[in-house]
């Protein structure tokens, strides 16, 4: 007896820290658009469904137990302090977790479209979607997209944007910005692609052909707008920061 | 074929329905024609988007229902009334059935001539109308990838429309509602580029103005700005007081302001 009221103290402790998965089946959706003022990482897996694992720092009070959490703007539906419900072609999901609440993972299938919007403090990380990508962080986030392929639109207000693209979508422009933060991308060597670099008052630098004097290894192109084709010319892609330096480099 | 440009040969280029010779000859004048190879990438561009466009799909049930209403037509097609073939009317019948013909054949030549006739008449016409109707298409596509759900298609039709030579109040309108409207920071900030090459319109500075007022990104804000200073629009200068004096204006874009507001006069 005394046993098995450890195991489950145990038990109840460790889904405290680790919230079991929700689950969420993805039919007839298109986008799925995430909000977040926590932590929020957005991973790929090989099922077609949506898979929540919810995280927190501190363990979930005793006291809660019987009890849902309740958000500015839902309350659980999930068991894992989400609130995930379907608006038409949308699924929505928000993490109702306070700013600094525990990093959150979500998994979706690789060419899912997902829209992440961070409203906090919080940082935004998405790795290997082939889908496209809106990413937008309303305060102070970074926003970190790894194994990209396009078409993406993000944007920071005083966060740091790094996006590295595996290879570029030719379907259709790329746009990245930010007011205060740095932009940095690295693009495959052969990328075809019309580039649009703007920052009004921090400075752009790249290592790609832009056909402008070289200051060894990256070069500082201008604290303006440069327009330039590489390789041949492609897909449009736009950086652009107000008063950040922009950082194009070729992918090694 | 020499100096003359291949764009009106791009479609049939890319579709191959051209002849061995033509498509030698399109060939050989975009490697020498940036102009016409740009042309080509962008229709390219504008035909996968087409493409890409998402197909809406009926339900599984729509489609299963649509097979038995088919199923249900084709049985009732089945109770053909018979004919009705009165006894000793044959040879009445018979001749009647070849002044039929008669008239049949002659119908079916009059109409070819006919036919012929309308066609050469209206061929030059049609050329014209399918012009226009190309340049309509275009529009059409660029207004509907401004609508799309998916941010990355709207800057795509807002790209589109600063590569047109010319707009019309509609199109412009569209792209100001972009700038306004946009839910989207970057199809905002695309929007202002796109209308700071089409200032010398009312509309469009109208439309800063009122932008200037409801912006609330930075980014967009100081890209406005520039707009119309670059433009010398004095209507600008109130409302960037009015930035100033606001708590809530980042401090680079004040920073800006200031500076920027001397070099209007």
């Amino acid at each position: 007896m005394k046993r098995s009221i450890a195991f489950l103290t145990v038990f109840v402790l460790s889904t405290g820290l680790w919230a079991q998965g929700y689950t969420h089946s993805l039919d007839g959706i298109k986008w799925v658009k995430i909000e977040s003022k926590s932590d929020i990482v957005v991973k790929t897996h090989s099922k077609s469904q949506l898979l929540i694992k919810g995280k927190t720092t501190d363990p979930i009070p005793e006291k809660a137990k019987g009890l849902r959490l309740v958000g500015d703007d839902g309350t659980d539906n999930t068991e894992v302090g989400f609130y995930v419900f379907k608006d038409g072609n949308d699924l929505i999901i928000r993490n109702l977790r306070k700013m600094d609440g525990g990093s959150s993972e979500i998994y979706l299938p690789s060419n899912q479209n997902i829209s992440v919007n961070s409203k906090g403090l919080n940082d935004i990380e998405i790795t290997g979607f082939s889908g496209e990508i809106e990413a937008s962080a309303e305060v102070t986030g970074n926003i970190t997209i790894l194994e990209a392929t396009g078409p993406i639109t993000a944007n920071s207000n005083t966060g740091n944007i790094s996006v590295t693209f595996n290879k570029v979508n030719q379907a259709a422009p790329i746009s990245i910005s930010t007011a205060t933060g740095e932009v940095d991308i690295t693009l495959p060597t052969d990328t075809p692609a019309d580039l649009s670099l703007q920052s009004t008052m921090g400075e752009i630098y790249t290592n790609f052909d832009l056909s402008v004097p070289d200051k060894n290894g990256l070069k500082a192109v201008s604290t303006q707008k440069i327009n330039g084709a590489i390789n041949k010319g492609g897909v449009k892609i736009n950086l652009n920061s107000a008063t950040g330096n922009i950082y194009l480099r070729k992918k090694q | 074929m020499e100096t003359a440009h291949i764009k009106d040969r791009l479609v049939d280029y890319l579709d191959g329905t051209l002849e061995a010779y033509q498509r030698e000859e399109v060939k050989a004048h975009l490697d020498s024609c940036a102009a016409c190879s740009q042309e080509l990438e962008e229709l390219k561009t504008i035909l996968s988007a087409f493409k890409n466009e998402a197909m809406e799909r009926p339900s599984a049930s729509l489609r299963t229902n649509f097979y038995a209403l088919v199923e249900k037509e084709k049985k009732l097609d089945t109770k053909v009334l018979p004919l009705q073939v009165g006894k000793g009317r044959k040879t009445k019948e018979w001749a009647m059935g070849g002044v039929r013909m008669a008239a049949g054949v002659a119908l079916l030549v009059g109409a070819y001539f006919f036919g012929k006739y309308q066609e050469g008449n209206t061929n030059m016409e049609q050329i014209g109308n399918l012009r226009a109707e190309t340049l309509e298409v275009r529009q059409t596509a660029m207004l509907s990838l401004m609508e799309n759900t998916s941010a990355s298609k709207r800057i795509q039709g807002v790209n589109f429309i600063t590569e047109q030579d010319k707009l019309d109040t509609e199109i412009i309108g569209a792209l100001a509602d972009r700038m306004l409207y946009d839910e989207n920071t970057n199809v905002r900030l695309t929007a202002v580029e796109a209308l700071g090459k089409f200032t010398s319109f009312g509309q469009v500075k109208d439309a800063f103005i009122k932008a200037l007022k409801t912006e609330k990104d930075p980014t967009v804000q100081i890209a406005i700005i520039h707009t119309l200073v670059r433009i010398q629009e004095k209507r600008a200068i109130a409302p960037m007081r009015d930035l100033l004096g606001k708590e809530d204006t980042q401090p680079f874009v004040k920073e800006q302001i200031e500076s920027l507001i001397p070099s209007i006069i």
